[in-house]
């Protein structure tokens, strides 16, 4: 069972080491740029020539391709057909299925979309799987994020599979006192009673449990809090921070130019 | 019912390796105990026993039961486990439908449940405590109740997963007076413990596992005389044995009566 419901794939790579809000700025800064650009072809540039080759630098080309072709390709590529058979653009028509035409336009509107949309969710899914989403929010904490909204993201986190292996042992506890939980459709159906309530009701004691033991370590405290783990942020971080802005800005100051 | 086990082999999905190659007979109305470090598949290998773990390779037989072909509802009539941790065991509101869950599961009439129940609380003394809930009680409570909802089903074997760990000399003895009373209802008790005095003074049979294979098996007397290789697995033979042996009695003595009788020889 997975400790928590996240991508993130430890590795010791270059763009592990980069400051985790760097990296949400990268991911940010692409997907405005793949979006925000005036030419056609910047979309499908920023997935071969800067997300293929980071997902290398990061060591985690196989989990991004297995990504890439499992997830994002059918999604984009379901939105493709959509668009190209429904979007009512051009005159140039190539074919047409029943009262479906099929346009140079909207083919290519189509794909610039699928594109544009490719660069987002894959320049996140580098981000996912290079960054632990606890050392996201505790940097971001440590640049004024108030810690009430860490939390709730963190715990929303965990709470899925936490809830599953809590579910898993009950089962378990239920299957070996004679619960028919595997037969038929019905008993198996008959079985989820007996473990709703026991589910239910003890998440919401962990949960004043947990506010507990996280008040008992000074969490609602007004001083400035230390961290045990130190997130470096070094001059590199920060100059590539300012390089994405810089390219955004430029990218939005040519749209506007040029129309 | 016979337990056979035949060559058991346990790796678990995260990749470790915690059964390798386990084999082993436990007769009807047998008292085994169990023993070995943190991490040398005690509770792995009970698991198997009602089919919460299916072995990677090997078998597990039940009486003439085949645990991978039958369902562990299905074994639950014959096998009863008292998890090691009873906040993974427990999950009803009040200790009578905690303790009523497995023989209404099991088909007894109203009647043997109620039965049924009211034994096993009279056994572990909560006869009085019915209507609380089990989170109400101390750790140490709880854990008699999880014994209580196993006792309660009258399977014919019983396996208790580390019973006596937190708990005071009263509640040892109240545990061991339970295995006691199981003994004399002819039924197999399995029991794992770190309690090497609670292991010397109930169980017959004791069997330490040391890194996923049985490292000494047999008799109370002869197993806890091999001080230098239950040492491998983290064992320390209970003190009278060991001071027994530097007085250089011939005998392995596990308790104070044998201690004495061959002191006086
Ligand atoms: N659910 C699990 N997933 C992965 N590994 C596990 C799991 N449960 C136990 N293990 C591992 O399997 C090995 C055997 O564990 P097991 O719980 O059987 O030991 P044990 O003898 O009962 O120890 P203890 O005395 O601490 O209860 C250990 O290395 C343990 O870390
Ligand atoms: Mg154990």
């Amino acid at each position: 069972m997975r400790e928590r419901l996240s991508f993130y794939v430890k590795r010791e790579s270059f763009l592990h080491n980069l400051n985790p809000l760097t990296k949400l700025v990268l991911a940010l800064g692409l997907t405005l740029i793949g979006f925000l650009s005036p030419w056609y072809w910047t979309p499908l540039a920023i997935i071969f020539f800067i997300i293929a080759p980071l997902s290398f630098v990061g060591k985690v080309q196989r989990d991004f391709l297995n990504a890439a072709f499992r997830l994002i390709l059918p999604a984009t590529g379901f939105l493709f057909i959509m668009q190209a058979l429904f979007q009512p653009v051009g005159k140039t028509e190539l074919f047409s299925i029943w009262f479906l035409h099929v346009t140079r336009e909207s083919l290519a509107y189509a794909f610039e979309n699928a594109t544009r949309i490719f660069a987002m969710v894959s320049s996140f899914t580098i981000f996912l799987l290079t960054t632990h989403p606890s050392e996201l929010m505790s940097d971001l904490t440590h640049r004024g994020l108030p810690s009430q909204f860490a939390y709730v993201i963190i715990s929303t986190i965990q709470i899925i599979p936490q809830m599953q292996a809590k579910a898993q042992t009950i089962i378990a506890a239920q299957r070996s006192r004679g619960l028919d939980t595997e037969s038929s459709l019905f008993k198996r159906a008959g079985a989820l009673v007996p473990l709703v309530s026991p589910l239910v009701f003890g998440s919401l004691v962990e949960v004043e449990e947990r506010a507990i033991a996280i008040e008992a370590r000074g969490f609602t405290s007004r001083h400035t809090k230390t961290s045990l783990r130190e997130i470096p942020d070094s001059s590199f971080d920060k100059a590539l921070r300012w390089i994405l802005l810089l390219l955004v800005v430029a990218i939005i100051a040519v749209k506007i130019w040029l129309s | 019912m016979k337990i056979e086990i035949k060559d058991l082999h346990y790796t678990y999905p995260a990749g470790v390796e915690a059964l390798r190659g386990v084999s082993l007979t436990i007769d009807s109305g047998e008292q085994v105990a169990m023993v070995g470090q943190n991490g040398s598949g005690k509770t792995t290998l009970v698991k198997h026993l009602n089919g919460l773990l299916q072995p990677t390779s090997g078998s597990v037989l039940i009486g003439d039961l085949d645990t991978k072909k039958v369902p562990v509802a299905k074994l639950a009539v014959h096998v009863g486990y008292v998890f090691q941790n009873p906040d993974e065991q427990l999950f009803c509101r009040t200790i009578h439908e905690e303790v009523a869950f497995g023989p209404r599961n099991l088909g007894f009439d109203a009647s043997k449940i109620e039965s049924l129940v009211a034994d096993a609380l009279n056994l572990v003394e909560l006869s009085s405590r019915k209507e609380t809930n089990p989170y109400d009680l101390s750790p140490t409570w709880r854990k008699m109740v999880a014994l209580a909802s196993i006792i309660s089903m009258d399977t014919s074997i019983v396996i208790l997963d580390e019973p006596t760990t937190g708990q005071d000399a009263v509640n040892v003895a109240r545990i061991a007076h339970v295995v006691a009373e199981l003994r004399k209802r002819g039924k197999t008790v399995i029991t794992i413990t770190h309690d090497i005095d609670f292991c010397a003074e109930n169980f017959e049979r004791v069997i330490a596992l040391s890194q996923g294979k049985i490292l000494l098996d047999g008799p109370a007397g002869s197993v806890l005389g091999q001080g230098e290789i239950l040492a491998q697995t983290y064992v320390d033979p209970p003190q009278l044995t060991r001071l027994g042996k530097r007085l250089g009695l011939k005998k392995t003595v596990r308790n104070q009566e044998e201690f004495l009788s061959a002191l006086k020889s």
